[in-house]
């Protein structure tokens, strides 16, 4: 399907040997049929035992195998080679952003703080009915396209704000799941989480430029959510000047 | 300053900007005759001209130094200086200071020299 050699060029950096990172190139037979990036990375792995990745459910649930493709971000358990390849050749980078452990596998710890700095969890204070919480259909379905995400941080380390401010900017992942909780009915907290989202730096540093949009594997919208969250601040600001006056 | 206000008014002041734009650009498409250099003064030294070029310089400056502070905050950070030199890193903060007091210093002298050639 390819002719016959595949030319894969890979990022490496092992801190124990290395320096610094450096480029490694790999030649493979090309497959018969159109494989997953995961599975071109299985080959090489047999190849080459050192090679560090992460992965675990091989069909898009986990998250745990979002890299920089060809210079998109993407997990590669869901990324045909057929839609990557240029010129016969695939080049494969940790997702850009975050310290590089070794190889593919980056350190998250920013990425998830920031997850923790949103509560991601319900915050409802009245008693607990006997068998659960219920919400309208209509309610229900402002959580479509929010709920689905999977943590990969393919958008936020895409997002040039959050290469620069890790530690203030909250990143597009985290924001989609702020948003997720500001628009569920069950939570009562909203003008908190609100609050705590109004300084200049947790959502204001996002300047739209959808790059999130252009590489969530699962089709998620975060821009869209950030604007929400921008209308809620606003509102919210308005109540607050109104109920001033009064 | 809580983001809310930085980010309207980056975004009002750049609708005055363009108000003052359209304000100049109908005045001169819609001249009759072809203006001269006493229409150009005439119509500059009006008050409301005055007011209005004053008002829009001072959006203009504060337009400016939000743009700049959110450059400065995104690439003269201690973690993006370290890209380039672990020594200009450890002087990340001296050297954001440094840029905001330049440009701050800048777009004062500006404003001061715009009120002083408007309104002197």
């Amino acid at each position: 399907m390819f002719g016959n050699k595949l030319e894969v060029s890979m990022y490496r950096y092992n801190p124990e040997d290395d320096k610094f990172p450096y480029m490694k190139q790999y030649k493979i037979d090309k497959p018969t049929k159109d494989i997953m990036v995961l599975d071109l990375l299985n080959l090489l792995k047999e190849e080459d035992q050192s090679i560090s990745y992460r992965r675990s459910c091989r069909e898009g649930v986990c998250g745990s195998d979002g890299m920089n493709i060809n210079g998109k971000n993407g997990l590669a358990c869901i990324t045909p080679i057929s839609s990557v390849i240029k010129r016969n050749k695939i080049e494969l980078r940790p997702l850009p952003g975050l310290p590089v452990i070794r190889d593919l596998v980056v350190d998250m710890s920013e990425f998830y703080a920031q997850y923790e700095k949103i509560k991601p969890f319900l915050q409802n204070e009245t008693t607990a009915p006997e068998q659960e919480r219920l919400q309208s259909p209509e309610d229900r379905d402002k959580l479509d396209g929010l709920y689905e995400c999977i943590l990969c941080a393919c958008c936020s380390t895409s997002c040039p704000s959050f290469w620069w401010n890790p530690d203030k900017f909250v990143g597009p992942a985290a924001l989609l799941q702020a948003y997720r909780f500001l628009a569920d009915s069950r939570d009562l907290k909203t003008q908190e989480r609100l609050e705590s989202l109004s300084d200049p730096f947790s959502v204001y540093r996002c300047h739209g430029i959808m790059n999130c949009v252009n590489v969530c594997p699962k089709g998620l919208n975060p821009n869209k959510a950030i604007g929400e969250i921008k209308s809620m601040l606003h509102k919210n600001k308005k109540d607050i000047i109104v109920s001033d006056k009064i | 300053m809580k983001g809310f206000l930085i980010w309207n008014i980056q975004r009002y002041s750049s609708l005055v900007i363009l108000c003052y734009l359209i304000y100049i650009f109908s005045f001169i498409l819609l001249s009759e005759n072809k203006i001269n250099f006493f229409e150009w003064s005439e119509f500059f030294l009006s008050f409301q001209s005055r007011f209005f070029t004053s008002i829009v310089f001072l959006f203009l400056v504060m337009h400016a130094f939000i743009g700049l502070w959110t450059i400065g905050t995104d690439y003269l950070t201690k973690r993006t200086l370290g890209f380039l030199n672990r020594s200009l890193s450890e002087r990340a903060s001296l050297i954001r200071s440094l840029y905001f007091m330049t440009f701050g210093f800048l777009g004062f002298m500006y404003l001061f020299l715009i009120l002083y050639i408007i309104w002197i």
